[in-house]
């Protein structure tokens, strides 16, 4: 259906950064405060009202073409928008949770003197990330792709004069712009093969195998990097150098789940690629993992945080790569809510303590800052699923989902039937990512437990205090997010709020044979619970309030080795450090030193000019203006001539 | 005489600037009878300049709103006998392939012009030595004809006319460059001069080439004659006339034409291995000149292929056009590559171009509507990015005296302005959707995919490079902590201002409404794209 205000919801946001960005350093602070948090406020209600009634009936969806952006031959890129359940839902997150960490931000970054520039680089943000969600095609989805990589940078690197901090912000936009060269070359592939470049033209044409894998495999790239994914995750923990409340929105909420929406969005492609699709699974099943037992050995607690992002992201990947796109969109919903929370947690207690991030000189400070403590500690019952609310179940789904999908038992990688199957690949993913489920619980609890019990173990001269009610009020109403987003993933059949429900029929069906079941579903719960508690019973063991931080003391003395590989993050950065950074740097030099300077520029250019000078001074010799010379020289020829011409003949 | 004369416009663009020399001299002939003070003289020439630029960009404000698009045939066309024995003719006009660039040249030439003029306030440290303190009228004057000759080259419709425009427009940049210029000035112009120099001498000889195997007419006097005429010659050309034309030392003629055209093209463009000459050049050139060489003579490389080897040779066009691939290809990556390892600012920028330039040569290179449009709309981008890039170097340069990228370090503090500025700049450069840079690059990637599948794949890697070269000049220079020496740095004054906004706004504008300059190009580039098939 098309509608004609669609394109206020990003336009909102986008005027409100247009204005702090330029006006806000000159006017009053409270302007600066009002237009950013009003601007958000008014997409969100834009977005609700529309949300409410296109959700109305099944199969509805809001269309808006704002204008043609640009069209060459065959190539018609319009500025198009659109609303369904799927990204109706986003921008419910998107504007929902950003106007809560809008609101925190108030009272976070209200004594720095960039708060005009904070306010302008984060409602841009909103409005790059609610294109990159409405957009309808994949070229106004880059748009909003590369705006939010531009934000990310920008909000990283926010505090400019330190050189960590602005090395983070670039970081993270190049190792994304790695992604974003598969992300470009799989819509140039695309539009080849189909000719459109709009979701709809591109889903009405079928491709040939190879083509899917190809555009399938490209884009995928993109999502590895934009959604901190093996091998291009190395960014995301760096990027904690940003202010925690974009922490908060950029990094855990929304902009790094963009990866997991944009395969959800092209799930009609996806399921023409199904080896892509079992790719997706795996880097996301080692992602968990991997992020998770770098976490274990984490001190600051935001990087603590970041690689439960990023393992959690993983989770994300699992559910989508396994065909399931209503699991893995429904975890990157609640994981929004709970990371949230967990963040801004962070940034409380960080606030409170006067910029300390290590929670080894943390502790205690649930006697402090009870609400931050409380709310945190509800958050991370929903990550860890120690108790059955939101994050337990959506979690628990994908893990289901992987062991008892039918798409990886016929899976063969190329179209030919007979090819090697991949039927183990489900049961594999199962296993690791329940054994990471139990890691995952192990560290969250070993950052609650070090950062709120125990002795208060910081400097004495710091005294912890609560922040102010703008900032636990988000917190507050985050937390019960995280509770009662369960009603989003009961698994109950039919039930009307349920997301598998709710978003029957917009997503497309993986190819394979009837659902088959390893395990019927009150035992893979029972499994999750089980493994909940023990990750919980090892981090009480290790890091019990009376213990405080002898747990670590005991787990570098059980394997030296590997808790300081897991504390040096396993040596990634280094090796790309080596590998990769430093050869394009070699090679850069070389180029232009040898091939620029040396040869084309030494040998060939100035070369020829030399070689020009020594003819033109070896001819001067003749020229030397010495009459005898030429005389005797003259007459040298004549006798030449003269003994050619006539003694010769 | 097909495409009688329907407008003088075009000739008022080329000649406006010439007027204005003509008072210059005046204005010289009175100083040098002591009518005039230095300073009468100085304020004079530069007034002068500014006037002639202005009314060259009205002018082109007009050509824009009346030009038709939806008609892709030479528009607004000036047409008279010049040299009647050789049947050289002065024939100017403009169609889809040159609209924009005439356009950009008035565009380019006034903000070059602006940025000449130490007027506005915050310009106490430009001294006597700075290029817009001396020998102000010669500068002017410099200028001027070099702005009649880069209209004049977009204009002409006659080979001769476009040649003499051509060597018209070498004079004033070499010595722009080598008495205005930095401290190795002699060495860049005299080698900006014999590189574009020994590239004209291989086209003059094709260009001769092409007259005596092209089209004949019997003139009034019954004999017969040769053309120079561009649009005649390419009629010839597509129905294969230069095919069957004698061949060369055993070659095809249309090849070896082909070569030798291309190859002086390909200098202007700069195309690797013929770019060494640009990084001296712009390194030694005063700010503004720099700002012209990026925005519009580097166009004329790709400007020239397009009317003469794709439009007169489309046979050896189609026979090169995997070479022009790779090479663009080359530009694109190498170029890249090697301004990674820069610590002059202003040499990274223009290896920056030198890249930049190559996105062009791909495009087109791969004979599909999207890759020729990108290619051309990729002149225009890159004419607004460029010229922006170069006055921000001018900026830094002006005030502290170097362009060393590790001498300077935490400047967003002291100079936000100058540093948002920047920011925009170097992020359209990179290609950042939104703003003008993004869509010629993509469009060019788009359309040559499918016709050199490895090329564009290795070219699109660029886009990592890019952000990693520009993203790391941006820490050096603009974040950490402040350098003690730029403590009391003044932000951008008023000129710079004057100078810089406008870029900015348009560098924007076109990022989200790139339609209008599609529209004004798809038309004759089709018809171009027909005669290749």
């Amino acid at each position: 259906m098309e509608v004609g205000w669609l394109y206020l919801i990003p336009l909102l946001p986008l005027l409100g950064a247009a204005f702090n960005g330029l006006a806000g350093r000159w006017v009053p602070k409270s302007w600066v405060y009002t237009v950013a948090l009003v601007v958000v406020l008014l997409s969100f209600l834009i977005g609700f009202a529309g949300f409410v009634q296109m959700s109305g009936e099944e199969g509805t969806q809001f269309h808006e073409t704002v204008y043609t952006w640009f069209a060459v031959g065959s190539l018609h890129v319009d500025l198009a928008l659109s609303l369904d359940r799927l990204s109706g839902a986003l921008v419910l997150v998107i504007t929902g949770v950003g106007f809560l960490i809008h609101l925190y931000s108030v009272g976070y970054i209200d004594e720095d003197p960039g708060y005009w520039r904070y306010f302008a680089y984060l409602n841009l943000f909103v409005a790059a990330m609610l294109l990159l969600v409405l957009g309808d095609n994949l070229v106004a989805m880059f748009v909003g792709w590369e705006g939010v990589g531009l934000c990310s940078y920008l909000l990283i690197g926010f505090w400019f004069d330190d050189d960590a901090k602005a090395y983070a912000g670039r970081k993270a936009f190049i190792v994304n712009r790695i992604g974003d060269f598969g992300f470009l070359i799989g819509i140039f592939i695309l539009f080849n093969a189909t000719g459109h470049v709009d979701f709809a033209g591109m889903r009405a044409s079928p491709l040939p195998y190879a083509v899917a894998m190809w555009a399938a495999g490209l884009l995928f790239l993109g999502a590895t990097g934009k959604s901190a994914q093996l091998p291009l995750y190395i960014w995301l923990p760096d990027a904690m150098a940003g202010p925690t409340p974009v922490s908060a929105l950029i990094h855990a909420a929304t902009m790094v789940t963009a990866g997991v929406y944009m395969i959800a969005r092209l799930s009609f492609l996806y399921v023409q690629a199904p080896g892509i699709l079992a790719l997706v699974a795996l880097i996301g099943c080692l992602t968990a993992f991997w992020g998770a037992i770098i976490g274990t050995a984490q001190n600051d607690i935001k990087k603590v945080l970041a690689y439960s992002t990023v393992s959690q992201l993983g989770y994300m990947f699992i559910g989508v790569g396994v065909g399931a796109f209503f699991a893995g969109t429904a975890h990157l919903i609640t994981h929004a809510f709970f990371k949230a929370c967990l963040f801004l947690g962070s940034g409380a207690v960080i606030h409170g303590l006067h910029g300390e991030q290590d929670i080894a000189k943390m502790g205690g400070l649930k006697k402090y800052m009870p609400h931050t403590a409380i709310t945190f500690a509800i958050a991370t019952v929903a990550i860890t699923g120690v108790l059955p609310i939101s994050g337990f179940f959506s979690k628990d789904e994908i893990l289901a989902q992987a062991l008892n999908t039918s798409a990886f038992k016929f899976l063969t990688l190329t179209p030919d039937p007979t090819g090697p199957r991949l039927g183990f690949l489900g049961p594999l993913i199962y296993v690791l990512g329940t054994v990471t489920a139990g890691i995952t619980s192990f560290y969250m609890w070993r950052c609650y437990l070090l950062t709120f019990h125990g002795n208060y173990r910081g400097p004495e001269d710091v005294h912890p205090h609560e922040s102010p009610a703008v900032m636990t009020l988000p917190l507050w109403v985050l937390a019960i997010l995280s509770v009662v987003g369960v009603v989003l993933v009961l698994p109950i059949h039919d039930f009307p709020w349920s997301w598998e429900h709710f978003t029957d029929g917009l997503f497309a069906h993986a190819r394979g044979g009837a659902p088959g079941e390893y395990l019927p579903p009150l035992v893979t719960y029972g499994i999750a619970v089980v493994v909940a508690w023990v990750g919980f019973a090892g981090a009480w063991t290790l890091y019990k309030p009376a213990r405080n931080i002898a747990g670590d003391v005991a787990f570098e003395r059980a394997t030296p080795r590997l808790r300081r590989a897991l504390v040096n993050k396993l040596y990634v950065d280094e090796i790309y450090d080596v590998v990769v950074v430093r050869t394009v740097w070699r090679g850069a030099r070389l180029l232009w030193r040898v091939v620029d300077a040396a040869i084309i520029d030494g040998l060939l250019v100035n070369g020829s000019a030399q070689l020009v000078a020594a003819i033109g001074a070896l001819g001067r010799r003749f020229q030397n203006g010495n009459v005898q010379r030429y005389a005797a020289v003259t007459a040298l020829g004549v006798a030449a001539l003269v003994y050619l011409l006539l003694v010769r003949t | 005489m097909d495409h009688p004369t329907t407008s003088s416009l075009l000739t008022w663009m080329i000649f406006a600037p010439t007027i204005g020399v003509l008072l210059i001299l005046i204005v010289i002939g009175l100083r040098s009878l002591g009518t005039l003070s230095k300073q009468q003289a100085d304020e004079a020439s530069r007034i002068i300049a500014l006037v002639a630029s202005t009314a060259v960009l009205g002018m082109a404000a007009a050509l824009w709103k009346a030009f038709d698009p939806s008609n892709p045939d030479v528009q607004f066309v000036q047409h008279g006998s010049w040299i009647p024995a050789y049947n050289v003719e002065y024939f100017v006009g403009a169609d889809g392939i040159s609209i924009t660039l005439i356009i950009l040249t008035a565009l380019i030439s006034f903000i070059a012009t602006i940025a000449s003029m130490p007027w506005w306030p915050g310009n106490a440290h430009l001294d006597e030595h700075h290029f817009s303190q001396r020998a102000v009228p010669g500068y002017m004057a410099m200028l001027l004809i070099l702005q009649t000759g880069m209209t004049g080259v977009f204009c002409a419709l006659d080979m001769f006319l476009f040649y003499v425009f051509w060597e018209v427009m070498l004079l004033p940049m070499y010595f722009l460059i080598g008495i205005w210029g930095g401290s190795r000035k002699e060495y860049a112009a005299i080698k900006f001069f014999l590189y574009t120099l020994a590239g004209s001498v291989l086209m003059l000889l094709a260009i001769i080439g092409l007259y005596y195997n092209g089209p004949t007419v019997t003139g009034v006097d019954g004999q017969i004659h040769h053309s120079f005429n561009l649009l005649r010659m390419a009629e010839w050309g597509r129905q294969g006339g230069y095919q069957s034309a004698p061949l060369v030392v055993g070659l095809s003629f249309a090849r070896v034409a082909w070569v030798g055209l291309f190859i002086g093209f390909a200098v202007k463009i700069p195309m690797f291995p013929f770019h060494t000459w640009l990084p001296d050049a712009h390194v030694e050139a005063p700010t503004p000149i720099s700002v012209i060489l990026a925005g519009v003579l580097l166009k004329m490389g790709i400007y020239g292929i397009l009317r003469v080897n794709f439009a007169l040779l489309p046979q050896a066009t189609r026979w090169a056009s995997t070479a022009m691939a790779v090479f663009g290809a080359i530009n694109i990556v190498y170029a890249a590559f090697v301004c990674l390892a820069q610590k002059d600012l202003k040499r990274m920028i223009a290896y920056s171009s030198v890249s930049h330039m190559g996105f062009c040569l791909l495009g087109m290179a791969s004979f599909t509507q999207q890759g020729i449009d990108g290619a051309v709309l990729n002149l225009w981008t890159h004419g607004l990015i460029s010229p922006m890039l170069f006055l921000i170097v001018g900026v830094i340069y002006d005030r502290a005296h170097h362009r060393n990228i590790e001498g300077f370090g935490g400047l967003a503090q002291q100079v936000p302005e100058y540093a948002g500025l920047l920011g925009l700049a170097f992020f359209a450069s990179l290609g950042l959707p939104g703003l003008c840079g993004f869509i010629s690059e993509f469009t060019v990637l788009l359309g040559a995919l499918p016709v050199f599948l490895t090329l564009t794949v290795i070219s699109a890697t660029s886009v990592i490079i890019t952000a990693s070269y520009y993203l790391w000049a941006i820490q050096r220079m603009m974040l950490g902590k402040l350098n003690p020496a730029y403590r009391t740095l003044a932000d951008v004054n008023w000129r710079e201002r004057f100078t810089l906004y406008p870029l900015g706004v348009l560098i924007i504008v076109f990022g989200f409404y790139p339609a209008a300059i599609i529209n004004l190009i798809e038309g004759s580039l089709r018809n171009l794209l027909a005669g290749l098939a």
